[in-house]
């Protein structure tokens, strides 16, 4: 009797007006919008592409150790997530770069040169949108009537009369709203899929596949919420104007309504400090650490001869006589010594103000997951590698990396004590440099003699210099998504265990 | 007999199920908006006062020694607007603090912005009226045709001779009042909580600008009322009705402009920020070269204590510091003016919305949003030249003074290449936000209210002829 219901009702739904406008809508959309993502995700693996390859040159162009250290321009950067044409989250909104150098622990941000503020008067585009609003709105329409459009017809009353259990009238109408909604769902990935395939540059992986395919299972899970939504307003309710009208009016309480008001309320609820009482603690930390180092660095008298060198692009090193190179290697070993130290209690302070940001984002994420939409959205995201946990996962890997640069430095210059890290020639005669130093020296023959040691100068060895390499972990992504993807099983198994219990007292005359 | 329709429709509407909801939805909302609103205000102007206050006791200090008062960074915040109640105009994520010295200026977002909030839109007048508002229009109007056909009662209305625009005008006439009254109401709350907390005083021109919102806000709504009537009249069936309806709400209201950001970033992207360190390396690295090739004349880059040491030339010190500074600074402004084109060229493509465009012409009349980033940033631009001449001018007075101003501070009070005797601070110019007067501000709107009008006379005409051949069988 269950399939018989089903099938009934099934053949009922493919042949109304709004499943046919929401279907050929999805389709449409997912048409229209699938290239524009598509593009926007191959420029910016473009620009990675360009990013990357442009950090390698200039590593290499390094002549001496205390370049790299100082990361002047050795930057790496965070490849555009794969899935993100799926949920793109606030990829957008936190830099795709981290400077690897002394001076800086990696940490989120978005600062003006990585992120443009004036592109979030308009909000982001991405195909979990559809699911989101056109697929909801299609699981509502199909729902809202099932129990009460039949009621109203009398239809109810006849087939309850012919001893069909409630139980089974309810079941079949629910397998039928689920194969009814698998259509469009399943057509919209397909479309969006083929479109995917179809473009050049993009190789999907068999962890994104199966990435994939958690989204598409995570999609009918929703889609059933909604469903399951409408069904219980449908019997809750006599006239299906009225289940029509509730079921819109908390749809658009749970699209518009709960996402923006989270945010408010985490605002008001975990107040954050001004970013520039941060910024002056780590000033005043910062003068502090100057101080220190300028002491440090006083206990070593300057000896010896020492010409600077401007290698271009932030590439500095010096040319010294004896006396200069040990004296810098005394001066390295101290003051690069000091630089790490300083730079993690600097870290700590920062740290903490990106942990409160977390912290109100976590609260405002809590609070929104009253609504289904919500849910969904934390799935896609977390599975898309576009949360604000996945972007941070990059910066963690970038923390690590900086470390291991910082102790292959180390170990290839004995604690920056060695010449090479300053230095790319050995000891030079005192009174060749003193001859170049002269300020009454001819400004010409100088430059002239600058050139010819720039020229001379070699590259370092960077054979063995670690790799950067980031790519998002799959099961870490599924784990993430798990809480919110249960809230959602959850969700619909309650809703339809209300639907059953209202159903069961349902008035049907 | 408008009138009797109208009142007719009211009637039946305030009657009704959705109409209660509304009310509930609405002033709930509105209500939450004045409270965010007071409590946002009450903090951000505190954070402002302060920060400028120290901001010019800093700039103070600096009046001791004219040269000082060239390289002092000022900190220059945007005044948090009492009219941000009505439309935010997505200010918290937009740049508001600007840095400004004589040779170079910058902007930030800082403040309490969290960039991991994921920032619908601010709770204001505009986010409840096209959002919530909008949609509830529908729901007072997808019926009002079909709705009156599938009962029979349109057959009844015009059996009795009454002209078929009478029944349209009656119908839209009573949809917009039965929407104005929670409107109003709302409206009322809001303004009732913003005044009482006493945090704000608004002045006639705040007045006369609310007032043009609350006639933009009408002039919006009138879309969707008189959308809901034109889907009405071409449908035979409420639910189809409501389900064109909706789809087209979705399309104009939340897939139009979340395309125009797609729109914007595929095809006006500005370069990245790697690029822009890339440029300005380059660009340092060529100012470098030149200095080296003599260019700026002979030792621009050399620097001692002493201006006359032979390893200085401070006219070209001078020259090279100048031609450097005018370099970061065209960056820069390269860097807001690319930022800016990316933002402005996706909101035009979404102008195809009515909501874009009531959102824009409310930000514009209210003198908040992406328009008074623009406008400040000019105004920040005008003020560092302003206050170069101030210090040329002072400076031109004292014989000691080598008369060269360039981006090193150091060369420049060592050398006292600028004076270093000191001003009275009074003399010295502020910066001070200039407002758009009401009317140069509805003079930018006038497109955006142009099409919102026409927008309402397309609808109006469509649901004219098809509620003209409505079959009312």
């Amino acid at each position: 009797m269950i399939c018989k219901i089903a099938k009934k009702e099934f053949l009922l739904n493919l042949m109304t007006f709004k499943f046919a406008v929401g279907t050929i809508l999805c389709v449409v959309l997912m048409i229209v919008f699938m290239p524009v993502l598509v593009n926007d995700y191959k420029q910016r693996l473009k620009d990675y592409n360009a990013n990357v390859a442009a950090t390698q040159a200039e590593l290499q162009k390094a002549k001496v150790y205390h370049t790299i250290f100082m990361g002047w321009r050795h930057y790496i950067y965070r490849p555009p997530a794969i899935l993100s044409v799926f949920s793109k989250d606030i990829e957008h909104n936190v830099g795709d770069s981290v400077r690897i150098g002394v001076y800086e622990v990696p940490e989120l941000s978005a600062g003006s040169r990585e992120v443009n503020p004036y592109v979030s008067i308009l909000p982001t585009l991405d195909i979990s949108l559809i699911f989101k609003i056109i697929i909801s709105v299609l699981a509502l329409l199909v729902a809202c009537d099932v129990i009460s459009n039949e009621r109203e017809q009398g239809t109810l009353k006849l087939m309850l009369s012919t001893g069909v259990a409630r139980y089974q009238v309810l079941l079949g109408k629910l397998l039928a709203g689920w194969m009814t909604l698998f259509i469009p769902v399943t057509i919209a990935f397909i479309t969006g899929l083929l479109i995917w395939q179809f473009s050049a540059m993009i190789d999907l992986t068999g962890a994104d596949w199966a990435l994939i395919g958690v989204i598409y299972f995570a999609s009918l899970i929703f889609i059933s919420v909604m469903y399951n939504f409408g069904l219980f307003a449908s019997c809750m309710t006599k006239r299906s104007s009225v289940s029509l009208l509730l079921t819109l009016f908390f749809w658009m309480f749970f699209i518009i309504v709960v996402p923006n008001l989270s945010l408010h309320l985490a605002t008001f609820m975990r107040p954050l400090e001004p970013e520039e009482a941060t910024e002056k603690r780590l000033q005043e930390i910062r003068e502090r650490q100057t101080k220190e180092r300028r002491e440090a660095e006083n206990q070593i008298p300057s000896r010896g001869e020492i010409i600077d060198i401007d290698d271009g692009l932030g590439r500095f090193y010096v040319i010294c006589d004896q006396e200069g190179i040990a004296y810098r290697q005394k001066l390295h070993a101290v003051r690069e010594a000091l630089f790490v130290k300083h730079v993690e209690q600097r870290w700590n302070v920062s740290h903490a103000y990106v942990e409160n940001l977390f912290k109100q984002k976590q609260l405002a994420n809590t609070l929104s997951r009253i609504s289904p939409i919500s849910l969904y959205g934390a799935v896609t995201s977390a599975l898309a590698g576009t949360d604000a946990s996945s972007c941070q996962d990059f910066v963690i890997a970038a923390r690590g990396y900086r470390q291991e640069v910082i102790d292959y430095i180390r170990s290839k210059t004995d604690n920056f004590s060695l010449a090479c890290f300053f230095t790319p020639f050995g000891a030079v005669d005192t009174n060749i440099i003193k001859r170049y130093n002269d300020p009454t020296a001819d400004a010409e023959e100088v430059q002239k003699w600058k050139e010819i040691k720039r020229a001379q100068a070699k590259s370092l060895n960077l054979e063995d210099f670690p790799h950067f390499v980031w790519k998002p972990d799959v099961v870490e992504a599924i784990i993430r998504a798990i809480p919110s993807l249960s809230a959602l099983v959850f969700v619909s198994v309650l809703m339809f265990a209300l639907s059953f219990v209202a159903f069961m007292k349902y008035d049907v005359r | 007999m408008i009138f009797i329709i109208m009142r007719k429709e009211i009637l039946q509407n305030l009657l009704s199920l959705r109409f209660i909801l509304l009310l509930l939805l609405i002033l709930s909302l509105f209500a939450s908006s004045g409270f965010v609103f007071v409590g946002k205000y009450r903090t951000q102007s505190d954070d402002y006062w302060k920060k400028t206050n120290e901001n010019l006791s800093g700039f103070r200090n600096q009046a001791g020694q004219l040269y000082k008062l060239a390289f002092y960074e000022q900190d220059i915040w945007i005044k948090p607007k009492a009219l941000t109640f009505c439309v935010g105009g997505y200010e918290k994520s937009l740049p508001n603090c600007f840095g400004t010295d004589v040779f170079l200026s910058a902007w930030w977002v800082k403040g309490r912005h969290n960039f991991l909030l994921h920032h619908f839109g601010d709770l204001d007048w505009v986010f409840i009226i096209s959002l919530p508002l909008s949609f509830m229009a529908l729901f007072f109007t997808y019926d009002s045709i079909c709705g009156e056909r599938d009962a029979g009662t349109l057959r009844l209305i015009l059996s009795r001779a009454i002209p078929r625009y009478k029944v349209l005008l009656g119908k839209y006439a009573g949809a917009m009042i039965t929407i104005g009254m929670p409107l109003f109401v709302g409206l009322l709350v809001s303004l009732i909580i913003v005044i009482s907390s006493g945090i704000v005083e608004l002045h006639t021109n705040d007045w006369t600008k609310i007032l043009v919102i609350v006639l933009l806000s009408i002039l919006y709504l009138s879309i969707f009322t008189l959308l809901g009537i034109f889907i009405s009249s071409r449908m035979a069936y409420s639910t189809n009705s409501m389900v064109v309806l909706l789809l087209v709400w979705v399309g104009l209201v939340i897939l139009i402009p979340c395309l125009g950001r797609a729109v914007s970033d595929v095809f006006y992207k500005a370069p990245s920020g790697a690029e822009w360190t890339r440029r300005y390396s380059e660009m340092l690295d060529q100012l470098e070269r030149q200095a080296q090739a003599g260019k700026f004349g002979k030792n621009a880059l050399g620097f001692h204590s002493d201006p006359n040491h032979p390893s200085v030339n401070p006219p070209a010190a001078a020259r090279y510091w100048n031609a450097f500074s005018e370099g970061v600074m065209q960056q820069r402004e390269d860097g807001h003016n690319q930022r800016v084109a990316q933002a402005l060229a996706g909101r035009r493509f979404a102008c195809l919305s009515p909501t874009v465009l009531y959102q824009q012409a409310s930000e514009v009349i209210a003198g908040t949003g992406i328009h008074r980033c623009i406008s400040t940033w000019e105004q920040i631009k005008r003020y560092k030249s302003q206050l170069k001449e101030y210090v040329l001018s002072n400076d031109a007075e004292d014989p000691d003074s080598l008369h060269l101003l360039f981006a090193f501070e150091y060369a420049v009070g060592n050398w006292q290449a600028i004076s270093n005797k000191p001003v009275d601070f009074d003399t010295v110019p502020k910066f001070q936000e200039q407002e758009l007067a009401l009317g140069q501000s509805i003079k930018l709107a006038i497109w955006d209210i142009g099409l919102l009008a026409l927008f309402n006379l397309v609808f109006f005409a469509a649901s004219w002829v098809s509620f003209m051949k409505y079959d009312v069988r």
